[in-house]
């Protein structure tokens, strides 16, 4: 029986190792993420729900991060963008179905106007994103956080007031998807696996396209801002002027999140655009790492999945935030680049403890682990940084 | 001799302090000027009126553009940084956490006004990484490109903020106490660096300093300021037997 147990763990350290030093290449783990993707959308109905809410609140935090973490402003009232991407969608949806409808025939209506909506959801964020921007960029720092969450919680005011009957209060608007039909095939496009296929096909363009601004020209000059405004000045950079049209950018992308949204809560809600809302964000890149690309996305996983998590013990659900708020304080004092850093340190680790097999067997494995662990529980720095830095 | 950076009656006051009080002064594109005088002369300020980091009371000042001298008097600061007045720090002033390479890709992307460029990538970008090869090349930081500038010695950050400011191609570059914190033999080395910069480039050296050894090893003019105004403008001969100027230094020591 031993013999079996080693022969396993053997082939799990020999495939670790194999993946974390030379194996995994970057198209090998794209093609696995996409397996994966497409293994989610035939899990259970609320799995599915999850994994799709879980992409639209990494988007949501990746484009607030290109302002944050990437541009060193931190704004408190992303939310007013998010809800101006599903009021956008779900006032589209409400008004002008039938008029669609009558346009391009009842059949394919439904996506059509999903479509309409999108475009109206990121137009109306640009609205607003435009003037806020140019106003919010003239302050730094805490003076930055609170006139975007000034700004955030005026919005949310308009939509609680109803201008017009436009946004129906606190009830929000409801979003129907409708049934479409192409073909002769019917289908709704609000059914949880056809939306999770939506939702990832809009998604995943869109964290490439963040990926290419962060790397480009423009996405230099923002880090660059980030370090320090007055050389970038004294370097011919209009620093306003880029904060600026860094804010509409991560604006608008916030606003595609805020239509997913709409399609995925069934309702443009004034939550949407509570200042509880823009917190989202800022937890999950704290919680993820701002300082890497893919820091807001680990994230939103560990946020959405932790509450989940918590709130299948119905005695510990009602207190969510407390534990929430406890991981919280251990990912600041023990991982300073959050939780995607703690995963590059536990990849450092890893190789470390397979060193240690390596030279001298299990034993020394296990007591090298165990003399890591313990280093780390007493101190913040990081052992396996150091000692895997001298080796190599 | 042509005149790059002249300032007419530049004067900036702070309520009932006048820190800049009156200066005139035409910088012509032959040697190295330098910039001195006691602690709270108004060098500094003199700095933050050229580079439009404040605004002057009254009196203007005019950058050579081509043929002609243009004025910035109240342009803001990156308008005077494209127009070609370039600058370092007293207190090095570099993107600490992005790399050597990056640093300088920045002040490139900044000089080619692609600073909107969304479409290409700044690390493989051909225009861009040709001359900051070029730059790297020219001040001896190719081996340690990819390093964070967080992990520099003062020394080398200093060649990092000279290589960012020559990145923009000035027509006037201001240094700002460039040997501060270094020992004597960096010292030296720094103006060997400014002396040949200013025969190899076609940018105009000014510089300010505190050490006498550094400013008369570099000038070939030397302006003094004192409590704001000119107090004596000539070669390093002549300002440095001055008996005001030794004056001023003394007695400024003695309180």
């Amino acid at each position: 029986m031993s013999t079996g147990e080693e022969g396993i763990a053997d082939r799990i350290g020999a495939f670790g190792h194999e993946a974390v030093r030379n194996g995994w290449t970057t198209e090998r783990f794209a093609l696995l993420g996409l397996l994966g993707l497409v293994l989610v959308a035939f899990g259970p109905t609320f799995q599915v729900y999850l994994f799709t809410e879980f992409m639209i609140i990494a988007l949501f935090a990746l484009a607030f991060n290109l302002l944050y973490g990437y541009t060193g402003l931190l704004s408190f009232g992303h939310a007013m963008f998010f809800a101006g991407g599903s009021y956008g969608m779900a006032m589209v949806l409400r008004d002008l179905t039938p008029h669609v409808a009558d346009v391009v025939g009842s059949g394919i209506a439904p996506l059509v106007t999903f479509g309409l909506g999108a475009v109206a959801g990121v137009l109306l964020v640009l609205l607003i994103a435009i003037p806020v921007g140019w106003l919010s960029v003239r302050l730094e720092e805490i003076y930055f956080a609170l006139i975007t969450l000034a700004f955030g919680m005026l919005v949310f005011s308009v939509i609680i007031q109803n201008p017009g009957g436009l946004t129906n209060g606190t009830d929000g608007i409801i979003v129907t998807l409708g049934i479409t039909e192409i073909a002769g095939i019917e289908f709704r496009l609000g059914d949880r696996q056809t939306y999770y296929f939506l939702t990832a096909a809009v998604v995943l363009p869109s964290v490439y396209a963040i990926w290419r601004v962060v790397t480009s020209p423009f996405g230099t000059v923002c880090k660059a801002i980030r370090e320090s405004p007055d050389r970038a000045a004294a370097l011919g950079v209009d620093v306003t002027y880029h904060r600026w049209m860094t804010f509409v950018v991560s604006a608008a992308f916030v606003g595609v999140a805020g239509v997913l949204m709409a399609g995925l809560a069934n309702v443009a809600s004034p939550y949407h655009a509570h200042w509880t809302t823009s917190a989202i964000p800022v937890v999950a890149t704290v919680i993820g790492g701002a300082t890497f690309f893919a820091g807001p996305i680990v994230g939103a996983f560990v946020f959405l999945y932790v509450r989940w998590g918590i709130s299948r013990f119905p005695a510990l659900e009602a207190h969510w935030e407390l534990f929430f708020g406890l991981m919280l304080i251990g990912v600041v004092l023990y991982f300073k680049q959050g939780a995607a850093g703690g995963l590059l340190m536990l990849r450092g680790w890893l190789l470390d403890v397979r060193g240690a097999y390596d030279r001298g067997g299990t034993d020394a494995a296990v007591a090298y682990a165990r003399e890591s662990a313990s280093a780390r529980l007493g101190r913040t720095g990081g052992p396996s940084e150091t000692e895997g830095g001298e080796r190599e | 001799m042509t005149t790059v950076l002249e300032t007419d009656g530049l004067t900036k006051r702070f309520g009932e302090l006048t820190a800049v009080d009156d200066v005139s002064l035409a910088i012509q594109d032959e040697g190295v000027t330098s910039i001195i005088g006691p602690n709270g002369a108004g060098k500094t300020t003199f700095y933050n009126l050229l580079t439009g980091v404040l605004e002057p009371t009254e009196g203007t000042i005019h950058l050579r553009e081509g043929d002609d001298l243009v004025e910035i008097t109240d342009a803001p600061t990156h308008e005077v940084a494209r127009r070609g007045l370039s600058r370092s720090y007293q207190i090095t002033n570099v993107f600490e956490g992005l790399t050597i390479r990056e640093n300088l890709q920045v002040a490139r992307i900044s000089h080619d006004g692609r600073t909107m460029d969304l479409r290409s990538r700044a690390a493989s970008d051909g225009p861009i990484n040709e001359e900051v090869d070029r730059l790297l090349d020219l001040m001896g930081l190719t081996e340690m490109a990819d390093r964070p500038c967080d992990a520099l010695s003062h020394g080398e950050k200093r060649s990092v903020e000279i290589a960012l400011a020559l990145a923009i191609e000035p027509t006037v570059f201001l240094l700002d106490e460039p040997t501060a914190g270094m020992n004597s033999t960096e010292a030296r080395e720094i103006v060997s660096l400014v002396q040949q910069l200013d025969d190899d480039l076609a940018a105009t050296f000014v510089v300010t300093e505190h050490n006498m050894d550094v400013v008369r090893d570099v000038s070939d003019r030397i302006v003094v300021l004192a409590e704001g105004a000119v107090l004596a403008d000539g070669t390093p001969g002549e300002v440095l037997t001055d008996e005001r100027v030794t004056e001023a230094y003394l007695g400024s020591e003695a309180v």
